[in-house]
């Protein structure tokens, strides 16, 4: 009796969740079975382990991947922190300027990678045109067209540049949520009770901000991790592990298609000990910097 | 409103800082300009053959519109879009408004931790569970059509729709329900007469997010319909256009047409969105 009125109260929940739990499953199971399976079909199989390894193809994305996130994240932090801190305080057109920040991220990724593409295409477009002092606002740096989506460092770079791009206002609105938290009141009652500036930023700012700080480093490089649109428009012949994941399934017609699922279960791995080696850094931090008061 | 704090800043400082606003919104708005800039430029203004880009093309033209307008194939891809989004959008409130009033209003024990799980599928990288998700469309045959799409779509909406549906019903007083139920109002009653027109501006916001999500979607379209090469979103039909390097004009009109609802619905619920972006990062 009890259980029919239980149920009666939660019975609209279940279509939700058997829907994602499905889907969980399914995704899970998929991932371990595919990715430990041989191409004849046998289960359990080292086969896709042993030829992933081998492509001197998969080694370079990892490297180019832990580079991207390496340099990605802590520009990207830089970035929405400069933007959160020039529309801190209030002033006349606030809000419009917050609008226009926000404009970036309103864009589809897609499109910003094609302008991207229009923009440093090697001949005839308008960065080479511009950095070769074709304008005359603008001094020649260069002498002859660069091919910018044909090298290793300047279509991973490009790639960075979008990401960042795109994805700089979300930092900003979490930065700006953090320093907003930040009450004034207990600023000036600091300073009331004497503390100087030295003490304030120490004891007020630093641990207040550091959170929102956190955050945006731990969810940014996450996403660096599985960048996939920016690569694999601008960087065609460079490969992430996203775009890696993509060609191994798509271009092979089936033949990788194992090889894609451990990439993939490679990928979140990464993922996840990035996480877990970030917070375990924060809180050796945070330890130490209690310490210190000490 | 957070109170204004003033603080008596130097001139020296105020240049600085304008200085970094208007930069800041150069680096921002000229990428935006230049977008429009060659979507709207004549074939000479793009080959110029060695002398530079116009900074306005010669002849301003809204040709390349005119010439997608008139292109049977790209309607049917708007076309195709359209119905994978709203489709969408329609699947996931039905799943997703139930389960959030729930969440939101009943008693259960445990509340979080269904909620954090019914959420934990997002923290899986797309390009990670769209490799489980194809392989088993094509095994149960709903690979290659947009059923597929809009399942895959509402997948990765649903927890999003779930997530602001549930700060949508508890921003609503519980006394509306509790008088309600006094005058003898039943549970259904109560569901669709009192909280769920009062929920509405929430519930909206999250139904944009989700036409939005779906409408700019590239990964589970590109690997869904992959193979047939036959049924394209407006994103996939952007992606085949580029591959055999169009005319630089047509690419920028076929971006803008796809970012003009994504930017105008993006202003309008800003706001509401602002959460949603940031529990977008989490995914």
């Amino acid at each position: 009796m009890i259980m029919v009125k239980k149920f009666r109260k939660i019975w609209p929940l279940l279509p939700a969740a058997i829907y994602l739990l499905v889907f969980l499953i399914i995704v899970i199971t998929y991932l371990l079975i595919m990715s430990f399976s041989g191409s004849d079909g046998s289960f359990p199989s080292l086969e896709p382990i042993q030829t992933v390894i081998r492509m001197p193809k998969f080694r370079d994305a990892l490297l180019n991947t832990f580079l991207f996130v390496l340099f990605g994240t802590p520009v990207e932090l830089l970035a929405g922190l400069l933007l959160a801190l020039l529309i801190y305080q209030s002033f006349r057109w606030r809000n419009i300027v917050r609008s226009i920040f926000i404009i970036p991220v309103a864009i589809p990724g897609l499109v910003t990678a094609t302008l991207l593409f229009i923009l440093f295409d090697t001949h005839g477009g308008f960065i080479n045109h511009l950095l070769m002092g074709k304008y005359s606002f603008f001094p020649g740096i260069i002498s002859s067209s660069i091919d910018w989506r044909g090298t290793k460092f300047f279509s991973l770079g490009l790639s960075l540049m979008g990401k960042v791009w795109r994805d700089m206002p979300i930092s900003m609105l979490i930065l700006l949520a953090g320093l907003n938290s930040i009450d004034p009141q207990l600023f000036d009652a600091a300073k009331t009770m004497g503390a100087g500036i030295r003490q304030r930023i120490r004891h007020i700012i630093i641990p207040l901000i550091i959170p929102s700080i956190s955050a945006v480093v731990l969810l940014r490089s996450i996403e660096m991790w599985k960048e996939f649109i920016f690569p694999y428009i601008l960087a065609g012949r460079y490969n992430l592990l996203g775009t890696l994941i993509e060609s191994l399934y798509i271009n092979w017609s089936g033949k990788y298609e194992n090889g894609a699922a451990l990439v993939a279960l490679i990928l979140l791995i990464c993922i996840i000990v990035s996480a877990l080696i970030f917070i375990w850094l924060i809180d050796l931090l945070r330890r130490l910097l209690s310490d210190i008061e000490r | 409103m957070r109170p204004v704090r003033k603080i008596p800043r130097s001139k020296y400082k105020t240049v600085i800082w304008m200085c970094g606003i208007v930069i800041v919104l150069i680096f921002i708005l000229v990428p935006v300009y230049l977008l429009v800039k060659y979507s709207i430029s004549d074939t000479a203004s793009i080959n110029t053959g060695g002398s530079p880009v116009p900074l306005w093309p010669y002849h301003p033209t809204l040709r390349c519109f005119i010439y997608l307008f008139q292109d049977f194939e790209f309607w049917g891809v708007v076309l195709n879009s359209f119905i994978i989004a709203i489709s969408t959008v329609a699947l996931s409130m039905a799943l997703g408004v139930p389960a959030s009033y729930v969440l939101a209003r009943q008693q259960i024990p445990g509340k979080k931790i269904i909620l954090l799980s019914l959420i934990s599928i997002r923290l899986f990288p797309d390009i990670s569970s769209v490799i489980p998700v194809a392989t088993f469309f094509i095994k149960i045959n709903v690979h290659s059509s947009l059923f597929g799409v809009i399942l895959a779509h509402t997948l990765l909406s649903l927890p999003y729709v779930i997530f602001i549906g549930v700060s949508a019903f508890e921003n609503i007083p519980r006394d509306i329900e509790e008088q309600a139920t006094v005058m003898g109002a039943n549970g259904f009653q109560i569901f669709f007469r009192i909280l769920l027109p009062l929920a509405v501006p929430g519930l909206v916001a999250a139904a944009i997010y989700t036409f939005l999500l779906s409408w700019d979607e590239f990964i589970f379209a590109h690997f869904l319909l992959h193979p047939s090469g036959r049924l394209l979103t407006l994103t996939l039909y952007l992606k085949q256009k580029l591959t055999f390097q169009p005319p630089q004009n047509l690419l920028a009109a076929i971006s803008v047409c796809l970012s003009i609802p994504v930017i105008i619905f993006t202003l309008l619920v800003q706001r509401q969105m602002i959460s949603g972006i940031t529990m977008g990062s989490v995914k």
